[in-house]
């Protein structure tokens, strides 16, 4: 059999022990070995956004990212945005008002752009936000939204 | 930071039919909870991974395999040398061929990337490694690439597609103003975010499939029926959908292939299609071109349209990519004359994506009603209200709704048209030139019949539950709201349950037919099922309501009540518990009275037998739209930005304007890559699509978006479904690039005829 490498990832703030290939990257390691689906495959290629996560809070393409690259960073995804009561982050508020999204596949990557974009100081503008949130594609066409979502978080944020 | 407060399921004032509500998943979508076809937990799980044909004609001369079959993890190779044993299935009316065998790993290839092997691993990375050790030997025949390979030839009149009324020739010939043009579209492909793939699990004879579907009773038929099995047999789960467009309407040669896969092996197949092999797994939009001739009066009162269309198709199937569908119905002419052709060429059968059909026609008429408009030196504007169809040419019928004036005039007024300098290239801000154009639209309303069942529970709350799907459309939302309506319980009490074959069979998720029959079959059910408890709480031995002498009873924010106002009320708990109803299970369809036997039934959750088309009543139904597009083209570089969008709609009623108008601002940005940016790229060489990939395919971005103004001009047509409502999904695509090439030509002075308007073609 081939040969796995074991590591401990430290996702949402917890840490997941695993066994796996040294080739499996970081959104197959969430996906398909951590049951944390929240993170989409919508290309496997860096080109769609839709496996966006955090690492040591600056946004990543997980797909692009070997699960042993990011032993000993601080991953979050998706599922780790939430207050622990379960509230909504504001960002995730924000979508659900905004009706930021339909089939809600890109949603996980889009929402970890804006968490990301607000952070970094690039949502200063309608223009801005554009910008900083076209590496997120999606095809259900909810970009007004989106800008008017990441406006009002980032709004609410300062 | 702030947390704001969630609204999860918008107000308890948005939750009636017509409201705000907001996306009534979208708590599970934006926390990542929503789980969707290949992200359900199933043990012991193969992975599959699919080979593509490299050749686009010829054959598969052999496979050798020895080598992968070796590779660390392989469980098996499945190639072309399998029998798997499968049989053909239906095919969308219901027709099935006697005793057809079918191979989903065909031996003679009639495409570039054509499915012809799969290998199955323990992980999906030891079946990617392996794939490279298969050795194939191709005898290679010569093909068409594409529409442009000058071997493709003029292809074959489809004759159920060719129009004619008045003497259309004649007419043209006697026209004062004439104009003639060839407009092309290239292939174009759905490109949802979610891409293809399925699970398949086999326990003895019966056989799950988690697969994003546009139609699960259907889909899970298909599967009954390639492999020989009862269709009970068969559950498809569908419970999310990452996005269709048209491509997940039918279950595919990969679904036959895993399921396959997993049978052989005795443990359930994950297939992921990779992005690259998405593009050529199914079709996606034929690339077209047409001629349009039209024939007007000085003053602009047209008098003929001739219309000659193609469409490419595959060598295997004539599927016509209807370049005419629109080009009769959107204006008043009293002389028409069109035909259409298909031109096989060595690819994918094509398929439906959004719009199809209307969509390319529109870009042909609508293109030429503004050569037209400026040839007369007409306002484009006026050009189309001057010859506004005050009913349906085509077959003489009254329209059932038409505002199409009113999505004219009032998205005009809102775009502020009338401010336009109608001469080409007389706007401009610096090096920018600026164009304003419009482009109009329709798609059909097409009918389906649907059932749905309402339970209502010992604790209060109502499931509403339904074989039909949501992709993005508001399914799970609308019929909330249709539910609560009709039964007087509020949304936050509901559940919705969608997606699974196992549920009441529904119209599938396409051709805008969803929405309007599966609310008109809930809204029945939920309707019958308040007359149940009515007559229940009126009638049960222990119901408090027994004694009160009423005749009925109503049901408003979940209490039941004497209507009077005296007498007792009481929540549905409290009612369920006084009279020791457990539950309350009512099933209604919106199939006529004399075909609720199961053949009838199963026939009309699994084919298009059941289907009515827009103008099989007394009335010509359809949705209409009005798009006024601004574009700025710098005038060094040749490129073009969408600036500004006001689009007006003619959909009927929205049972809610929030997932209404995102669907619309969708099918406009859809249309806006089809204008700027899609174009499937073939080499001539060999047939490959040589730009399979969302990095060279390109759709648009959130920065090619400017801020698009969207308008409800309708009004309820009850003709067109049980709620008053019309399509609302197809028709937002439909008119918007022949919008912006109008715009760009007005920016420019230059008309460019073929999709997309990239750069190339304005300097």
């Amino acid at each position: 059999m081939t040969r796995t490498i074991h590591l401990s990832l430290d996702i949402n703030g917890q840490s997941h022990a695993l066994d796996v290939e040294p080739r499996v990257t970081l959104l197959d390691a969430l996906r398909e070995h951590l049951a944390l689906t929240g993170t989409k495959k919508g290309c496997d290629q860096g080109q769609c956004g839709a496996c966006t996560c955090h690492v040591d809070g600056q946004r990543v393409l997980s797909c692009l990212t070997l699960a042993a690259q990011v032993e000993g960073r601080q991953i979050t995804t998706i599922e780790g945005i939430a207050a622990e009561t379960g509230e909504l982050h504001p960002v995730q508020a924000a979508f659900l008002e905004h009706d930021a999204f339909q089939c809600g596949y890109c949603t996980s990557g889009q929402i970890m752009s804006a968490v990301a974009c607000i952070k970094e100081g690039h949502a200063g503008s309608d223009d801005e936000i554009r910008e900083y949130m076209s590496g997120n594609l999606c095809r259900c066409g909810a970009y007004n939204s989106i800008v008017s979502a990441v406006r009002e978080a980032a709004e609410a944020a300062r | 930071m702030t947390i704001m407060e969630p609204r999860k399921h918008g107000s308890a004032a948005d939750g009636f039919v017509g409201g705000r509500l907001s996306r009534f998943e979208g708590q599970m979508k934006v926390t990542g909870a929503a789980t969707y076809a290949l992200e359900y937990p199933v043990e012991n799980l193969a992975h599959a991974v699919l080979v593509q044909s490299t050749i686009a004609s010829g054959r598969v001369v052999s496979v050798d395999k020895a080598e992968a079959q070796a590779a660390p993890g392989v469980l098996l190779v499945l190639t072309p040398e399998d029998d798997l044993g499968l049989m053909t299935k239906s095919d969308w009316f219901g027709n099935r061929p006697d005793n057809e065998p079918y191979a989903p790993l065909p031996r003679e290839i009639s495409y570039n990337g054509e499915t012809i092997a799969a290998v199955i691993a323990e992980s999906r990375e030891q079946a990617v490694e392996a794939i490279k050790l298969l050795r194939i030997a191709y005898d290679e025949t010569p093909g068409v690439a594409d529409l442009h390979d000058p071997k493709a030839g003029d292809g074959k009149v489809m004759d159920n597609l060719s129009v004619s009324w008045g003497d259309a020739e004649a007419a043209l010939a006697a026209s004062a103003v004439t104009i003639e043009a060839e407009y092309q579209t290239p292939r174009e492909y759905h490109v949802a975010m979610e891409p293809h793939g399925l699970t398949a699990k086999w326990e003895g004879d019966q056989l799950t499939i988690w697969e994003p579907s546009q139609w699960t009773h259907a889909m899970a038929l298909n599967y009954a029926e390639w492999f020989g099995l009862p269709p009970d047999n068969v559950r498809l789960i569908s419970t999310f959908v990452g996005g269709g467009f048209g491509s997940k309407g039918a279950a595919l040669a990969y679904g036959a292939v895993a399921a396959s896969a997993a049978r052989k092996l005795g443990r359930p197949v994950k297939l992921a299609v990779t992005r690259p092999q998405n593009f050529t797994s199914y079709g996606g939009r034929a690339a077209t071109r047409q001629t349009i001739k039209l024939g007007a009066t000085k003053d602009g009162v047209l008098q003929a349209i001739v219309h000659r269309g193609a469409s490419e198709t595959s060598v295997t199937t004539d599927y016509p990519e209807q370049t005419g569908a629109a080009t009769p119905i959107l204006y008043k002419v009293e002389n028409y004359s069109s035909q259409s052709r298909v031109v096989p060429v060595n690819t994918v059968t094509p398929g439906a994506l959004r719009g199809p059909g209307k969509n390319p026609s529109a870009f042909g008429i609508e293109c030429a009603m503004d050569e037209l408009a400026n040839k007369l030196g007409m306002d484009p504007l006026e050009l189309r209200l001057k010859n506004y169809a005050d009913r349906d040419y085509q077959t003489g019928k009254p329209w059932s709704t038409r505002m199409l004036r009113e999505a004219l005039t009032q998205g005009a007024e809102a775009f502020g048209w009338s401010k336009r300098s109608h001469a080409p290239r007389s706007m401009r801000e610096g090096r920018q030139l600026i164009g304003w154009g419009i482009g109009c639209g329709t798609f059909p309303v097409i009918q389906a019949p649907s059932a749905a069942m309402i339970r209502i529970l010992a604790n209060g709350r109502v499931e509403v539950v339904s074989g039909a799907i949501d992709m993005g459309q508001g399914t799970y939302t609308i019929l909330a709201q249709t539910a609560s309506e009709a039964l007087g319980v509020p949304v936050d009490q509901i559940d919705v349950l969608l997606g699974d074959s196992r549920m009441p069979g529904s119209a599938i998720a396409g051709g805008s037919m969803l929405a309007g029959s599966i609310t008109g079959a809930v809204h029945k059910t939920a309707a019958a099922a308040r007359d149940e408890l009515i007559g229940l709480a009126l009638n049960a031995p222990n119901s408090p309501f027994r004694d009160t002498g009423a005749n009925t009873l109503s049901v408003a924010g979940g209490r039941i009540s004497v209507s009077s106002g005296n007498g007792p009320s009481m929540s549905l708990p409290e009612l369920m518990t006084a009279i020791g109803q457990s539950e309350l299970e009512v099933t209604r369809n919106t199939l006529p009275d004399d075909a609720q036997g199961a053949t009838d039934q199963n026939a009309a959750w699994t084919s298009m037998k059941r289907v009515q088309g827009p103008t099989m009543g007394e009335f010509s139904m359809h949705s209409w739209c009005a798009h006024f597009a601004e574009v700025r083209v710098d005038e060094d570089f040749g490129t073009v930005r969408v600036s500004r969008m006001v689009s007006a709609f003619d959909c009927g009623r929205l049972y809610n304007p929030k997932m209404v108008e995102s669907q619309w601002r969708g099918g406009i940005i859809m249309g806006i890559g089809q204008a700027l940016f899609e174009e499937g790229m073939v080499d001539g060489r060999n047939g490959r699509t040589v730009n399979n990939n969302v990095g060279d395919y390109l759709v648009p971005t959130n920065a090619d978006i400017p801020d698009l103004q969207v308008i409800s001009v309708g009004v309820p047509d009850l003709n067109a479904s049980a709620l008053g409502g019309k399509g609302v999904g197809e028709v937002g695509i439909v008119g918007v690039a022949p919008a912006i090439a109008n715009a760009v030509f007005h920016a420019t002075g230059k008309r460019v005829r073929d999709l997309p308007l990239t750069l190339d073609k304005l300097i």
